[in-house]
């Protein structure tokens, strides 16, 4: 029997059994949407990250730190480069909170006191305008850099947004950069570190410290370096409640996440896997109502000349078909579950700008799958057929 | 000329649960080429058994079956199915046909296990039905919108297809009244005007009648004409003294 042959026997045996066809492939259908699904969404979330925090990610080094004599200064920086000189930078940045109106709109959100070298370090970009110097954080300059969700909310869309002014309080700030708002930086605001501290918030703080490692310098060794150093610097003893120190890296970050996907990452595969278990068993069962009904059938291709083995390939080829149908059902779906799951992802934990990726690899891995299960479930049923006595399959009523 | 069938000395034992069934015992029959012979018989009498037997569907327990010359009851069911693919051609009571498939596929089927090029197999077809006299504008039809004899038709024309040396009809008019079976009968005896080989089983002597020679199988054995009437007087002449 020729493969051509197979084929066209396969299609008008699927075709002429479609509605049941389409409903016993429902199983395969969510089991590859599962994994559709969760491979899309990962990589979507991954790419997401290092998108947006791009080549800078890995040398990232985030510092807390609280002083047995109180918050660190912009001064205890400098001294900190010295000592530690595998940094090229570090940078401070304290957190506000304020109410932003621009005639009748009005924003509300964080606002971030950051030096420029804030934006470099975590990769924010600009769509319009500049970022203040270092001379506008010296003076403590009225001017914002905001970001596109903030803009359209206060100004509206249509850009050209540097040059207008927002309030804050009783003063006014000119807005001199727009940046894209994506990802975990979405509705932020940033003003010079000087300008929060003394105008928005009244006092001076510095909530968090950007490190940003040389090129080739190891971030985790750097991390446990400055760890070591502060603590030595500053008489920090946790235990007897003297201060504290917690320097983590984005490479341990990323490990973090790392682990966090993979218990959905688990989940999802088990949901999958029952699912896909479920939906073999309802094809094998699909196909051993198929031999019974089409027993006489067997029993004729057999008198014709049909060898056990070509029946065998009927019937495997058969389910195998009805899967991979199941399966291109269940990539669609899954990549519009992708969608929707992003999507609920942004409006419930306002995680924003992932999108679901779709590799030839989860493509050609659901495939197999699919192609997995017809042959395991599909055996069986075929076996059987084969195996049909012919004289007996003629005389079947 | 080499017979078409040369059947000796063949034993076929059924084990069920009763114990043995002994459905044929040492049956020898030759059939020459282009002979049109009939087989009749009452059910349970084994003729089902020697069909299948003769149609390769099954095997002697003992004894030799010759198709063509060549030793068949030793043969493995692969090669048991490409002799059916090649060399014999099945018409059933109840036709068999795939019901949702056209006339034309219908009759390509044994084709596709007897690996005929595609291109060549609508042709053969087609003559093939042409053979039978099935109306062209039928071709296309599925198989399930024709009448029985039309249906008994295709099948004629689908065991015709493939060109075999023999044609094994088991009650072919069964499944058709009179006249619609009279019609396929004729078919069949136009067959043999053409030098095709046919054996068919039947239980009816008017379809029996059709044929050249008629041998009778009772019990598992194959009595000629003589022998089945001497076989029926001995039956009426017990039943008369009971």
């Amino acid at each position: 029997m020729k493969a051509t042959d197979l084929f066209r026997e396969t299609g008008s045996a699927l075709d002429s059994n479609r509605g049941r066809s389409l409903l016993t492939v429902l199983g395969i259908v969510i089991g590859i949407a599962a994994v559709i699904a969760m491979t899309a969404l990962i990589d979507g979330i991954k790419y997401a990250l290092v998108g947006q925090l791009g080549l800078n990610r890995a040398r990232l080094v985030y510092i807390q730190c609280w002083t047995p004599y109180g918050s660190v200064s912009t001064a205890d920086l400098d001294r900190w480069q010295q000592a530690l000189p595998d940094y090229e930078y570090l940078t401070g940045a304290s957190y506000g909170w304020g109410d932003m109106t621009a005639g009748t709109r009005s924003s509300s959100g964080q606002i971030m006191g950051t030096y420029p070298e804030f934006f470099d370090a975590m990769g924010i970009k600009l769509v319009e305008g500049r970022i203040y110097t270092d001379r506008e954080v010296d003076r403590g300059s009225l001017v914002i850099v905001i970001d596109e969700t903030i803009a359209k909310t206060l100004f509206g869309e249509g850009g050209a947004y540097v040059g207008r002014t927002v309030k804050i309080g009783s003063n006014e700030y000119s807005v001199i950069g727009v940046t894209e708002a994506s990802g975990m930086t979405s509705n932020s605001s940033y003003m010079p570190f000087t300008t929060l501290n003394t105008r928005v918030n009244g006092y001076e703080s510095m909530d968090q410290i950007l490190g940003y490692a040389r090129d080739g310098v190891d971030a985790d060794a750097l991390a446990e370096q400055t760890t070591a150093y502060l603590t030595s610097t500053y008489d920090i003893d946790e235990e007897q409640g003297n201060g504290y120190v917690y320097v983590y890296t984005m490479a341990s970050i990323t490990r973090q996440l790392d682990s966090t996907m993979m218990s959905f990452q688990l989940l999802m595969t088990s949901v999958a896997s029952i699912s896909l278990v479920v939906g073999g068993i309802g094809i094998m069962n699909m196909m051993l109502t198929n031999v019974t009904e089409r027993i006489r059938e067997i029993g004729l291709r057999k008198a014709l000349g049909a060898r056990s083995s070509d029946i065998t390939k009927q019937f495997l080829l058969e389910s195998v078909t009805l899967c991979i149908a199941g399966g291109i059902i269940g990539i669609l779906a899954g990549y519009g579950g992708a969608w929707a799951l992003a999507g609920a992802a942004s409006n419930f934990a306002g995680i924003e700008g992932v999108a679901p990726i779709i590799t030839a690899n989860s493509v050609m891995l659901a495939t197999g799958i699919c192609v997995g299960i017809g042959i395991i479930f599909g055996y069986y049923p075929a076996r059987r057929a084969a195996k049909l006595d012919p004289v007996e399959s003629l005389r079947y009523q | 000329m080499r017979p078409v069938i040369e059947v000796q000395g063949v034993h076929r034992i059924y084990e069920t649960e009763a114990g043995y069934t002994h459905a044929l015992r040492s049956v020898s029959l030759t059939v020459r080429r282009g002979e049109f012979l009939a087989i009749m018989g009452p059910s349970g009498s084994g003729k089902s058994t020697l069909m299948n037997i003769l149609g390769c569907l099954d095997t002697p327990t003992a004894g030799t079956y010759r198709l063509e010359g060549l030793e068949v009851s030793s043969l493995d069911d692969d090669d048991l199915a490409e002799i059916r693919a090649t060399r014999l051609g099945f018409v059933f009571q109840s036709f068999n046909l795939l019901p949702r498939a056209t006339v034309l596929r219908n009759v390509m089927l044994p084709l596709v296990y007897s690996d005929v090029p595609a291109a060549e197999r609508e042709m053969r077809a087609w003559k093939a039905l042409t053979s039978v006299d099935l109306p062209e504008e039928y071709y296309e039809h599925k198989s399930n919108e024709l009448s029985g004899g039309q249906m008994q038709r295709v099948a004629i024309a689908r065991a015709l297809v493939n060109d075999p040396a023999l044609i094994l009809a088991d009650e072919p008019t069964g499944n058709l009244d009179t006249a619609t079976g009279e019609m396929v009968l004729q078919t069949f005896a136009r067959m043999k005007r053409r030098g095709k080989t046919i054996v068919l089983i039947t239980h009816d002597a008017d379809v029996a009648s059709w044929a050249d020679r008629v041998v009778h199988i009772r019990d598992g054995r194959l009595l000629t004409d003589e022998q089945e009437r001497a076989y029926i007087a001995r039956a009426e002449r017990k039943g008369a003294d009971a």
